[in-house]
């Protein structure tokens, strides 16, 4: 393991000369909260953030992504054809990005980039991408990334690893296209001894600090439909308004929406994150929708993330323990409580009665 | 305002051994700190599950719209105003509902708490009017009058308006508030300063509709930026399609807003969507005399055709 | 309506509310020659017309 030291007061330094070859996006104060946003000629990342309120999943995966444009102007030669909106593909380095929030990438390319099927925007906005993470010296109450397949130091889907120790941070690269950003920085000097002791005593202490797990251990094994027909699902639906929030702020929420708007002559076609918790999402072209009532819309966001995605993937939940959900739901639904529900929910043992609706 | 929660309980767990009522709806004890959760018992045995403080900020006339069962429902000042918008729309009968009225003296917004520490809070106490809060290194008190909500904090019906029971005495009305200061500010701003003004204030709107779905008021089967066969509104991040979500949302609340402030503590992104709401309030008032929610006897202004509506604008 | 638009920075002047009758003729003449008047007068209101989305 090569350990490369940075003096934060050459950070700018070499932020600077990354942004030469990368779009350079990080962690900004916006009005009272931190955001990833690309940063501009002068602006630097400010690591002082906790986490940001939205996950950085926008910088490969838009909220609104134009995919192609289209003229319906007969007189044109290329009417009614579908015309890719051209990407910019220039690399992009990401800088601070938590252990949480890296993982959800490799996460959610299970579902974009498989055998058969490439989504291409994402997955050239992912393969442009490096990866800088920063570790969680000081995790939330709300975090439970420990049993959610990472920890606050962990190196899952970065290129780079950095930890903050005082004045100085310690850069690992983990990856080729990590070696690359750092060359680049001219982030070369290596750290003395003691580096990888002071490292490993972080991370002991950060762990230490994760005072929230979930268990999904007994997920796998149980049948679908019983943890579907489940009694709890109506007492635990009630609070939810059904608004999108848990699965907009979710780093590992990837679902999406295609919409043309047409002007006249011409118009886009576009994707927008979609929500599962909106009527909508499963409205029919018939008008027939299969989840019409909200208690259903908050079992399939939980069974999905914690049953059929563990079905499907045999690779964990499909959840990060970022705690974002946790802390933004309006009506207080905490996954944490759901996902320990269904470990522990025995079928046999439950004799509440169902509540009615 | 502790104390209420044993009232309350106590209240639930008799409503619910008479069999007068088949749910009580109140809230629960959050998972994080101050949040709590709407939340319904249906036992006796379940009634110590429920709570009051000051972070019970949603309102619960939310969760009974077209309900058909008898519902004991716990509501401060604002969330008894809804229960009269909801009886008047026909969204629920009043013989169905047993109203626990809880005088109340504001919700505390949690973001205004937030930003008086460093650090991140991991425990809250309450006192009448103060809340204690601590972490890793801190504790602090805070004086509730000045973490208030900000509609709590021009609030003059803290008091439920209609009720079966009550958890507690009155509490008196706050006089001399400018329950427009807000309005009136924007109101002096040129037509440029304006746009800018709302351009700013929705920039950060994530269009998940926590506003809207926290809002008693929002019952349509199929809210106008879900249709698809017209599709009034864009759904996309474009900034006219959003401030358009917006400007229809708040129409569509005219006369019937009691600025509850739910559509604000739902809103994830700290968007004060009040702004556009309140205008409209703040019209109906000056033009009709209107505040929504007061009384079951009245009905509301924009439903009815008097020869003196005021009529300047048309020519 | 017109109060709430022109709060959020439509000009004032934009939106016009008559009651014409439908033997008004004259009359709808009028209003409609003094409105195309006064919002041409304010020039295209461009801050509120979508041409194509715009987004990031």
């Amino acid at each position: 393991m090569k350990l490369i030291k940075i003096d934060k007061k050459s950070l700018k330094e070499g932020i600077d000369k990354l942004k030469r070859t990368y779009g350079v996006f990080g962690p900004v104060r916006e009005k009272d909260e931190f955001e990833f946003k690309a940063l501009g000629a002068a602006e630097m990342p400010d690591f002082s953030f906790s986490n940001t309120r939205m996950s950085p999943k926008a910088i490969v995966y838009p909220q609104t992504q134009l995919m192609f444009t289209y003229s319906l102007n007969d007189a044109d030669d290329d009417c009614r054809i579908l015309k890719e909106v051209p990407m910019d593909e220039r690399p992009r380095a990401v800088i601070g990005i938590r252990p949480c929030d890296a993982l959800a990438f490799p996460l959610v390319r299970r579902n974009f980039d498989t055998p058969e099927y490439q989504d291409t925007f994402w997955v050239k906005a992912y393969e442009a991408t490096t990866f800088v993470g920063l570790a969680c010296n000081v995790p939330c109450g709300t975090c439970f990334c420990t049993s959610a397949g990472t920890s606050p130091f962990g190196k899952e889907g970065l290129d780079v690893l950095l930890v903050e120790d005082g004045d100085d941070l310690f850069a690992e690269a983990l990856t080729p296209k990590g070696e690359a950003l750092l060359e680049t920085a001219g982030w070369t000097a290596e750290a003395g001894g003691g580096a990888e002791e002071k490292i490993t005593a972080l991370a002991a202490t950060a762990n230490e600090q994760i005072s929230s797990t979930v268990a999904f251990d007994n997920i796998k094994n149980r049948e679908i439909l019983e943890l579907y027909n489940a009694p709890f699902w109506e007492e635990e639906g009630f609070s939810c308004i059904n608004c999108g929030t848990c699965t907009y702020v979710c780093p590992t929420c990837w679902c999406f929406d295609i919409q043309d708007e047409t002007y006249g002559k011409s118009g886009v076609r576009m994707r927008n994150w979609d929500t599962c918790m909106s009527p909508l999402f499963t409205l029919h072209a018939s008008g027939h929708n299969p989840r019409t009532k909200k208690v259903e819309r908050v079992r399939q966001r939980f069974m999905h993330k914690l049953k059929y995605y563990v079905d499907k993937y045999d690779n964990g939940i499909q959840c990060v323990g970022c705690g974002r959900c946790v802390r933004l739901c309006p009506v207080n639904i905490d996954i944490r409580s759901i996902c320990n529900k269904m470990n522990n929910f025995d079928s046999e043992a439950c004799k509440c009665e169902t509540a009615s609706s | 305002m502790t104390g209420y929660t044993e009232k309350i309980r106590e209240i639930a767990a008799r409503l619910l051994t008479e069999g007068k009522v088949d749910r009580v709806i109140g809230f629960r004890k959050g998972t994080v700190p101050m949040m709590n959760q709407p939340h319904y018992v249906t036992s006796p045995a379940m009634a110590g599950e429920l709570i009051w403080d000051s972070h019970c900020g949603l309102n619960l006339a939310n969760y009974v719209t077209d309900r058909k069962e008898r519902i004991g429902i716990v509501a401060k000042g604002c969330d008894s105003r809804n229960l009269v918008t909801h009886i008047i729309e026909n969204k629920i009968k009043r013989d169905q509902l047993v109203i626990i009225g809880v005088p109340c003296t504001g919700m505390v917004d949690r973001s205004k708490v937030c930003a008086l520490v460093e650090g991140e809070i991991t425990s809250v106490e309450e006192s009448d009017d103060a809340i204690t809060v601590s972490g890793n290194g801190f504790s602090k008190t805070i004086a509730k009058t000045d973490v208030l909500r900000e509609n709590c904090a021009v609030c003059t019906h803290r008091n439920p308006v209609i009720h079966d029971e009550m958890v507690g005495e009155p509490v008196a009305e706050q006089t001399g508030v400018d329950a427009y200061a807000s309005v009136k500010k924007v109101e002096a701003l040129s037509p440029e300063e304006k746009w800018n003004y709302f351009e700013d204030l929705i920039s950060t709107c994530i269009r998940c509709y926590a506003c809207r779905n926290a809002c008693p008021l929002c019952y349509c089967p199929t809210c106008f930026v879900d249709e698809s066969r017209p599709q009034w509104v864009g759904k996309s991040q474009d900034p006219i399609d959003v401030r358009t979500f917006h400007l229809l949302r708040a129409y569509h609340c005219a006369g019937r807003c009691t600025d509850c402030g739910a559509c604000e503590t739902a809103c994830p992104m700290g968007i004060k969507v009040r702004e556009f709401t309140k205008k409209l309030n703040k019209d109906c008032f000056e033009l009709y005399g209107w505040e929504a929610g007061l009384t079951l006897d009245k009905r509301p202004p924009l439903d009815v055709y008097k020869t003196d509506d005021p009529d300047d604008f048309i020519r | 309506m017109k109060n709430l638009l022109e709060h959020t920075g439509i000009a004032p002047g934009r939106l016009h509310f008559s009651w014409i009758s439908s033997a008004e003729s004259t009359k709808f003449v009028d209003v409609v020659k003094k409105i195309t008047e006064e919002v041409k007068a304010l020039e295209p209101a461009l801050n509120y017309a979508k041409t194509e989305p715009k987004v990031n």
